[in-house]
């Protein structure tokens, strides 16, 4: 593969991925501690099992998994900061690990949990050393800069000392700070975390519109669901270094769904056995009564409901994406063997 | 090639910045600086109250002029910031650079440099007000070729420190806990045996050739000699190199030991 040219149509490519890390356990207690300063009890640990997939240029998708599925460690190899075990991987027709100047160039990583800005400093003084760093041309600097600025609504932070700023103030300015150099390929973890709702909305937002004007490529993980829903059609569903589903997110849910929701407004209160008896209660808030059916049965228990309850109003609802994943996670679901895109 | 050096002045800008964002920090530091600098030499002022003492083979105006030029070199050459470097490897900061076009080693050079250069101003008007003060006799070197090989011996001892402050901020990658008590171990280390608290010659023969074969007196005691004029060229060419020698071991030292760590850090995936 020639370094440097697009000679597929794939930005990214994951092939066989396999990643071992090599854990040191501390026992606990005064003499374990002890014990474990010279014997240390050494175990490999698997992160990534083999995993592949391949990114299109432009694509936004969204890793989905709990903690310690492999999410970060993925994005992780692919930016060049971790080597691979075994595997194939190429990102923008580069070598990750060689981490050669012109392949940095086109990356960022925005680690939701690190920050990058100095914290000592007003942000707009980082922004500088970044594009002093990426070689950004002047000119070129000040529009974007503009830009990113106005649409993250950040123009009165960026004088002010990085430390006294808030959780969502910063992480706005990190992502100007990332897209600064209009990297192709963006790696967000978890960006999201920590943030208010409002802010989530407003990071989400932007990521979506960034993604849609400038077609960069952006892997981003969350264990937010908000995120995902939002923001990715496609996901990748990660659990103990597996990959559990990859496609869209629509036919997550089409497939594996097993339940529906009933939501039926009540006129008058009614006996608790007789919902009981329709399916399971998700939710009693009078007059709102949630219940959740087996997708398949779920016309005869709308009727049966509609029979013997005083019901006002009525409306099937498809099962919540989080509960989808979660009984994926549990192993409920059987694995949907991996598709090449 | 000039587009490559931006970064690092930028790097050097901002550093500059970084040491005046907190103003009672910096105000302590400068004092605390200061009071060293008097401290050492009223001792040595006091030893040589009366003017026709001799000791170990200085008298009182060679000494005070040693402390006179100690507090340049030592401005130049032991201050660094390169201790921060543990904690952006402890806390995983490191990270973000890794993940940029940056050599993280000439970015903390740049650090170092700009925490130098204001240590330097700050140490010309020290010196400046102990001279006012106390109105040492100052000795000026006058043979360029001298002054010459005093700038590249403190430019070697520059690079020493700033090596081996590094390969021991290493430690950081394998024990986390460790750099503020390896980090403080060196600087005492360095400050007794490098020639800051006394002329290094007024020890016994036997000590002062042992310590010749570590890097410590190339570090300020050895400039300092040869901005005096005490040694004779040839012995000063040869400091010089052994200073050079020792600058190539710690390149090769700090290439494998981190290297050695950045593998180690890349595993645990922090």
């Amino acid at each position: 593969m020639k370094q440097g040219t697009a000679s597929d149509e794939k930005s990214i490519i994951v092939e066989h991925l396999i990643k071992n890390f090599e854990v040191t356990k501390k026992r606990g207690g005064l003499a374990g501690s002890i014990t474990s300063l010279f014997k240390p009890d050494k175990k490999i640990v698997t992160a990534l099992k083999k995993i592949s997939f391949s990114v299109s240029p432009g694509e936004l998708v969204g890793f989905i998994g709990p903690n310690g599925a492999g999410k970060t460690t993925t994005l992780k190899v692919l930016s060049g900061l971790l080597y691979p075990t075994a595997g194939f991987i190429q990102v923008l027709g580069y070598d990750p690990w060689e981490r050669k100047p012109d392949f940095l160039k086109k990356i960022s990583f925005v680690m939701g949990q690190k920050n990058q800005l100095w914290w000592d400093l007003p942000a707009i003084d980082t922004f500088e050393l970044n594009r002093e760093i990426y070689e950004i041309p002047v000119k070129k600097y000040k529009e974007i800069l503009t830009e990113l600025t106005r649409v993250l609504e950040a123009g009165k932070l960026l004088d002010v000392q990085v430390r006294k700023l808030s959780l969502g103030q910063r992480m706005r300015l990190e992502l100007i700070s990332s897209l600064l150099h209009e990297p192709e390929v963006l790696f967000l973890d978890e960006p999201t975390i920590g943030l208010d709702v409002v802010a989530q909305q407003k990071v989400r937002d932007f990521i979506f519109q960034y993604n849609k004007s400038r077609k960069a490529t952006i892997l981003l993980t969350s264990h937010n669901m908000g995120d995902l829903i939002d923001l990715a059609k496609r996901v990748i569903v990660i659990d103990k270094g597996k990959i559990l589903f990859d496609g869209n997110l629509r036919e997550l849910v089409v497939k594996f769904a097993k339940t529906k929701l009933i939501k039926a407004n009540l006129s008058e209160e009614a006996d608790l056995k007789l919902i009981e008896n329709i399916g399971e209660v998700k939710k009693i808030s009078f007059p709102q009564v949630v219940v959740s059916v087996p997708r398949e049965a779920t016309a005869i228990a709308a009727a049966e409901l509609l029979q013997n309850l005083p019901v006002d109003d009525l409306t099937i609802e498809e099962e919540p994406i989080e509960e989808t994943i979660r009984r994926l996670f549990k192993g409920e679901i059987e694995l949907l063997k991996n598709k090449k895109s | 090639m000039i587009s490559n050096m931006g970064k690092y002045l930028q790097v050097f800008k901002i550093s500059l910045g970084q040491e005046f964002a907190y103003r009672a920090n910096f105000i302590l530091w400068r004092l605390r600086n200061l009071l060293q600098i008097f401290l050492i030499f009223f001792l040595w002022d006091a030893v040589f109250s009366d003017p026709d003492t001799q000791l170990f083979g200085y008298d009182r105006s060679k000494i005070l002029t040693y402390v006179f030029v100690l507090i340049f070199v030592k401005a130049l050459v032991l201050s660094s910031r390169v201790t921060d470097a543990a904690g952006e490897v402890s806390r995983g900061d490191l990270s973000n650079y890794l993940v940029k076009p940056v050599s993280y080693f000439k970015y903390w050079f740049s650090r170092d440099v700009s925490s130098k250069l204001l240590n330097l101003v700050f140490a010309a008007g020290e010196a400046l007000l102990l001279f006012i003060l106390l109105k040492p006799a100052f000795f000026v070197q006058t043979n360029l070729l001298l002054v010459f090989f005093f700038v590249v011996s403190t430019v070697l001892a520059i690079l020493i420190v700033f090596l081996v402050m590094f390969i021991t901020n290493s430690i950081t990658f394998w024990i986390p806990e460790s750099a503020w008590g390896v980090h403080f171990v060196l600087m005492v280390l360095l400050e007794i045996l490098s020639g800051v608290l006394f002329p290094l010659d007024i020890l016994p023969d036997k000590l002062f050739s042992l310590l010749s074969y570590t890097p410590f007196p190339y570090l300020v005691f050895f400039p300092i000699q040869v901005y005096l004029g005490n040694f004779p060229l040839p012995v000063v060419m040869k400091g010089v190199f052994i200073s050079f020698v020792w600058v190539v071991i710690f390149t090769y030292l700090l290439k494998k030991v981190w290297g050695k760590g950045l593998k180690a850090y890349q595993s645990y995936g922090r």
